[in-house]
C-alpha cells in the first residue's frame, strides 16, 4: 500500500515538477530562480506533460491521425480506476470530490495558522525574524491569506464540478456526459492546477490577497505567477466541465423529461455553467495581462505608460462577482432537490424556483462593480450598479420563500442530509440579508474592505455550497458506495460546525462594523477585538474538528458502513429507483418520464417508469 | 445535415456572399476615411459578422431536427458535436470581448497610427481565405474530396500569408523585410513603429493582434490535421463532421477580425 501511494504520488509529482524546474535550467548563467518567463513557460508545460501523461489525450491523438478508437472504454475494477483517466462520469465526479475535499483540507489548514496568528494582538509566531520560504513571518501571513482565498475558490469549483458531473447524468437518465474524453480532460488539469497554487507558496509567496490586483500584483514575488497559472488552469477545467454540461442536458435527457421536469438541481446546474462557460474567461485575461505586464513590460495597468489599474478590476470582477453564483447556485440546487424528499410535500413553485437560478445567473452578470465603488471608477456608475444589486434579492428571495413553503405543514424527517439542508437556508438567509449593506454605496464606503464583508461572504459561501454540499455527500454516499454513512457522527458533526460557524461569521461581522479591517496580521490591542479574536480562532478549530469527524465518518463507513442497496431516503428521484452502488453504465434500462418530479405525498403519482421491451 | 442545396447554388452562394463581404469591406475603409462614424462602422462590422455567421458558418443548423435519427446516429452524434463546438466559440468570445473592453477603456476614441493600406490588405487576405474555405467545405460536402482539398489548401496559404503579414510585417519582427513592405504601402519613411512595452496603446495591439494570430495559427493547424485525413479518404459527403468543424473554427477567427480591424484601423481619431 505504502508503495503503490509512493508510486502514484510520483507519477502526479514528476511530470509537473520536471519540465516546471528544468525549463529555467538552460538560463542558469544569471537569477536561476528568478528568470519569469522561463517559470510561467515551465509551469504551462508542466500542466500540458502532466495530462499528456497521464493518458487524457491518447484518443484524441488518434484520431487526429484518422484511426477511431472504441466509443467507450471499460474500467478496472476495484480503487485503481480512480488513478487514471477514466471515462465514467461517475468515477470523475469521485475524482472530483477527492481532489475538491483534499483542498478543502490544505485551504483550511491554511486559515487555522493565520487564524492563530491572529488570536491575539501583536505578532506571535508569524514575527519579523521567522523566516520560511524566503519569506519573512508578515509576508509569510500574506501568502497563507492569499492562498487560502483561492484554494478555496478551486476547492469549490471542484466541488461544483463533482456534483454536478457525479448527479447531472443520472438525473437525466443519460449514460454519460455528451463529452466524456473531454470530461476526463477537465478533471485531469484540475490537479495541476492545485499543485501550481499550492507551490505559490515555496516560490516566494505573494501579498495580494486573492484578487491579485494590480499594481501590487505587478511587482509581486514570483509566488504570483503560479497564482495566475494555477488559476488560469482550474478557469479551462471550469469552462470545458461546464461546455459539458449544458451539451449534456440539451441533448442527452429521458424521453418525456421536458424542460419542466427536470430535476431542479439540473435547472441549477445549467444556470451556473452558463456563467461558468463565459463569465470564467475574463478572470483569465485579467491576470495573463497581469502576467504580460510582468514578464514582457506589457503596460495594460501602468498609468506611466498610460494604462489603467481601474480596467483590471473591471475584467477581474466581471468574473468573479457571477462566480459567487457558480458557487452557490448548485448548492442552492441541492437544497430544493432534498427538502421535498424529508418533508414528504411536493416542491413549492417549481417553475420559480427553476426560472431564479436563470435570473440570479443573467442579473448577476450585471452587477460586477458594487466591489469598486471605493476603487476610484467613473462615479456615475455606482448607483446604476447598487440598484442592479438590489434587484438579485428579488430571485433569492423566490427561494426562500418557496423553501418556507414547502416545509410548512409537511411530515419531516431530520436525518443528517436534512439537518444541513435546514443548516444551509438558515445560513445563506444570513449571508443574504447581510448582503444589501454592501450593496449600498453610502454603506459600502464604510464597510468596504473590513471584516463585515468576510464575516457576510463565508455566510454566503457556507450556506450556498459547503452545507449543501455535506448534506449532498450524506445522501449520495449510499449511491456511490452501497453503504450509508455513520448517522451518529453525522449529527455530531452538523451540530459542532453549525454553532462554531455561526459564532466566527457573527463575530467577523462585529469586529468589522466596529472598524477591524480585513488583510492584515496584526491591529491595535487599544480596538479591544483581543477577546473576539480569540473567539474567532477557537471556532475555527471547532469547525475543523468537526470536519475530521466528518473524513473519520467518511474512512470507516466506506470500510464497514450500514449496507444501503435499495432506495434509502424514500426518494422518486430515477437514480434511488435502481441498485446502489450505480450499475457501470447507469441504466440498464431506460426510463421514461411520466409525472412530475416533486409530487411526494400525492396518491397514485409517479415521476419515471421503466421502459420494458416489449415481447414480438 | 444542412446541405440540402445543389452543389451549383449552394457555391453560388458563397460568391454572392463573398461579393457582399467584400464590398462591405471597402465601405467600411471609406467611411472611416470620409466621416469616421463609429456607430456606423460597428453596424457595418456587425452586418458583416451576421452575414458569415448565417451563410458560412451556418448557425441555423444548430437547430435542425435530428431527433428521428436515433441518439447512436452520426446525425445525432454530429449535432451534439456541433452544439458543443459552438458553445466552445461562445466561450472563447469572451476572451475577445474582454479584449475589445480593455481597447476602448484604454484608448478611449483614439487609435494608433498604423499602415493603413496594409491593413485593409491583410484584412483581405483573410476574407478570401473565409470565402475558399466555404467552398472548400460545400466541395465536400457533395463528396468531392480533391476539390476540398485544392481549396482547403488556398485557404491555409491565404491564411499563412495574414499570419506573416501581421506578425513579420505589422510588428515589425524583421525590420528589414517590414520596412520595404510596409513603404510599398504606403507608409512614410522613418516613421516609429508601436512597440508592446512602449505604451498601453502598443500593448493592447499586441494584445490584441497576438491572440488573434494563435487562433489564426490553431486554425492552420486544425485544417492540416483535417487535409492529412481528407487525403486518406477518411471524409465522405455524409460524414465529414471534422471538415465543418475546422471550417466553423476558421470562419470564427474571421468574425474575431472584422470587428478587431476596424478597432484597430478604423475607429477614432489619430494620436
Ligand atoms: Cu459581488
Amino acid at each position: 500500500m505504502g508503495g503503490a501511494l509512493f508510486v502514484t504520488l510520483m507519477r502526479w509529482l514528476l511530470p509537473i515538477a520536471l519540465p516546471t524546474v528544468f525549463s529555467p535550467m538552460p538560463l542558469f548563467d544569471t537569477q536561476f530562480f528568478f528568470r519569469e518567463p522561463a517559470w510561467l513557460f515551465g509551469g504551462l508545460m508542466g500542466v500540458l506533460c502532466f495530462v499528456w501523461y497521464h493518458g487524457v489525450m491518447d484518443d484524441w491523438y488518434q484520431w487526429a491521425r484518422g484511426i477511431d478508437t472504441p466509443e467507450h472504454h471499460e474500467d478496472k475494477p476495484g480503487i485503481e480506476k480512480y488513478f487514471g483517466p477514466s471515462l465514467d462520469h461517475k468515477v470523475i465526479g469521485i475524482q472530483y470530490t477527492v481532489t475538491a475535499l483534499a483542498l478543502l483540507v490544505i485551504g483550511g489548514t491554511f486559515a487555522l495558522i493565520f487564524r492563530t496568528e491572529l488570536a491575539a494582538s501583536r505578532l506571535q509566531f508569524l514575527t519579523l525574524e521567522f523566516r520560511l520560504f524566503e519569506q519573512n513571518g508578515l509576508q509569510l501571513y500574506n501568502s497563507l491569506m492569499s492562498l487560502h482565498g483561492m484554494i478555496m475558490i478551486v476547492s469549490i469549483l471542484l466541488g461544483v464540478a463533482a456534483m454536478m458531473n457525479y448527479l447531472v447524468p443520472l438525473l437525466i437518465g443519460a449514460h454519460d456526459m455528451a463529452f466524456p474524453r473531454l470530461n476526463a480532460f477537465s478533471f485531469w488539469v484540475a490537479p495541476p492546477a492545485a499543485i501550481l497554487l499550492v507551490s505559490a507558496l515555496i516560490l516566494g509567496g505573494f501579498d495580494t490577497g486573492w484578487t491579485g490586483y494590480p499594481p501590487l500584483s505587478a511587482k509581486a514575488p514570483l509566488g504570483i505567477d503560479m497564482f495566475f497559472l494555477g488559476v488560469f488552469t482550474a478557469g479551462w477545467s471550469s469552462i470545458l466541465g461546464s461546455l459539458n454540461l449544458i451539451a449534456t442536458t440539451l441533448r442527452m435527457r429521458a424521453k418525456g423529461m421536458t424542460a419542466f421536469r427536470m430535476p431542479i438541481f439540473v435547472w441549477a446546474s445549467i444556470a451556473t455553467s452558463l456563467i461558468a462557460l463565459t463569465a470564467t474567461q475574463l478572470i483569465g485575461l485579467s491576470f495573463q495581462l497581469v502576467a504580460f505586464q510582468r514578464v514582457l513590460h506589457m503596460g495594460f495597468f501602468d498609468p506611466d505608460k498610460g494604462g489603467n489599474p481601474v480596467l483590471f478590476q473591471h475584467l477581474f470582477w466581471f468574473y468573479s462577482h457571477p462566480a459567487v453564483y457558480v458557487f452557490i447556485l448548485p448548492g442552492l440546487g441541492i437544497v430544493s432537490e432534498l427538502l421535498p424528499v424529508f418533508a414528504r410535500k411536493p416542491l413549492f413553485g417549481y417553475k420559480w424556483i427553476a426560472m431564479s437560478s436563470l435570473a440570479i445567473a443573467l442579473v448577476g452578470f450585471v452587477v460586477w462593480a458594487h466591489h469598486m465603488f471605493t476603487s476610484g471608477m467613473n462615479e456615475y456608475l455606482r448607483v446604476p450598479f447598487m440598484y442592479s444589486t438590489l434587484l438579485v434579492a428579488i430571485p433569492t428571495g423566490v427561494k426562500f420563500f418557496s423553501w418556507v413553503a414547502t416545509i410548512w405543514g409537511g411530515k419531516i424527517d431530520t436525518p443528517t442530509p436534512m439537518l444541513f439542508v435546514l443548516g444551509a437556508i438558515v445560513v445563506f438567509l444570513l449571508g443574504g440579508i447581510t448582503g444589501p449593506p454592501n450593496a449600498t454605496v453610502s454603506v459600502d464606503l464604510h464597510l468596504h474592505d473590513t471584516y463585515y464583508v468576510v464575516g457576510h461572504f463565508h455566510d454566503t459561501l457556507f450556506g450556498g455550497f459547503v452545507f449543501p454540499f455535506f448534506a449532498a455527500l450524506y445522501f449520495w454516499f449510499p449511491k456511490a458506495t452501497g453503504k450509508r454513512m455513520n448517522e451518529t457522527l453525522g449529527k455530531i458533526h452538523f451540530w459542532l460546525m453549525t454553532p462554531a460557524f455561526l459564532t466566527l461569521s457573527f463575530g467577523m461581522m462585529r469586529i468589522g462594523l466596529l472598524g477591524m479591517r480585513r488583510r492584515i496580521a496584526d491591529y491595535d490591542p487599544a480596538l479591544g477585538f483581543d477577546n473576539m479574536h480569540l473567539v474567532l480562532t477557537i471556532s475555527g478549530f471547532l469547525i475543523a474538528l468537526s470536519i475530521l469527524i466528518f473524513f473519520y465518518n467518511l474512512v470507516i463507513s466506506i470500510k464497514r458502513g450500514e449496507p444501503a442497496t435499495g432506495n434509502l431516503w424514500n426518494s422518486r428521484s430515477p437514480e434511488w429507483q435502481v441498485v446502489s452502488p450505480m450499475p457501470a453504465h447507469n441504466y440498464d434500462v431506460p426510463f421514461e418520464v411520466v409525472g412530475e418530479p416533486y409530487d411526494y405525498g400525492l396518491a397514485g403519482s409517479k415521476y419515471i417508469e421503466f421502459i420494458t421491451p416489449k415481447k414480438k | 445535415m444542412h446541405h440540402t442545396q445543389d452543389k451549383s447554388s449552394a457555391l453560388g452562394q458563397g460568391v454572392i456572399i463573398f461579393v457582399f463581404l467584400g464590398a462591405l469591406t471597402l465601405l467600411e475603409y471609406f467611411i472611416a476615411v470620409a466621416v469616421n462614424n463609429t456607430p456606423l462602422l460597428i453596424v457595418v462590422a456587425i452586418v458583416k459578422a451576421a452575414l458569415v455567421l448565417y451563410y458560412y458558418m451556418h448557425i441555423g443548423s444548430l437547430n435542425d431536427d435530428d431527433h428521428g435519427a436515433g441518439h447512436e446516429s452520426y446525425a445525432y452524434k454530429t449535432g451534439t458535436d456541433r452544439l458543443g463546438l459552438w458553445l466552445f466559440l461562445l466561450s472563447d468570445a469572451f476572451v475577445f470581448l474582454g479584449l475589445g473592453v480593455a481597447r476602448f477603456n484604454l484608448l478611449g476614441l483614439t487609435r494608433p497610427e498604423l499602415a493603413q493600406l496594409f491593413g485593409l490588405f491583410v484584412t483581405n487576405v483573410l476574407l478570401i481565405s473565409s470565402f475558399s474555405m466555404n467552398r472548400a467545405e460545400t466541395l465536400m460536402a457533395h463528396g468531392d474530396t480533391k476539390g476540398f482539398m485544392n481549396w482547403s489548401l488556398i485557404t491555409m496559404i491565404l491564411g499563412l500569408g495574414f499570419f506573416v503579414g501581421v506578425v513579420v510585417i505589422e510588428w515589425h519582427t524583421i525590420p528589414a523585410i517590414a520596412e520595404p513592405v510596409l513603404i510599398l504601402f504606403g507608409e512614410h519613411a522613418g516613421f516609429v513603429p508601436l512597440t508592446a512595452s512602449g505604451t498601453a496603446m502598443g500593448a493592447i495591439f499586441f494584445m490584441m493582434t497576438g491572440m488573434h494570430a494563435f487562433h489564426v495559427l490553431t486554425g492552420l493547424a486544425l485544417l492540416q490535421v483535417v487535409r492529412s485525413k481528407a487525403g486518406k479518404g477518411y471524409y465522405s459527403a455524409e460524414k465529414h463532421w471534422g471538415v465543418e468543424a475546422a471550417t466553423i473554427y476558421w470562419h470564427f477567427v474571421d468574425v474575431v477580425w472584422i470587428f478587431f480591424y476596424p478597432a484597430l484601423y478604423l475607429i477614432g481619431k489619430l494620436v
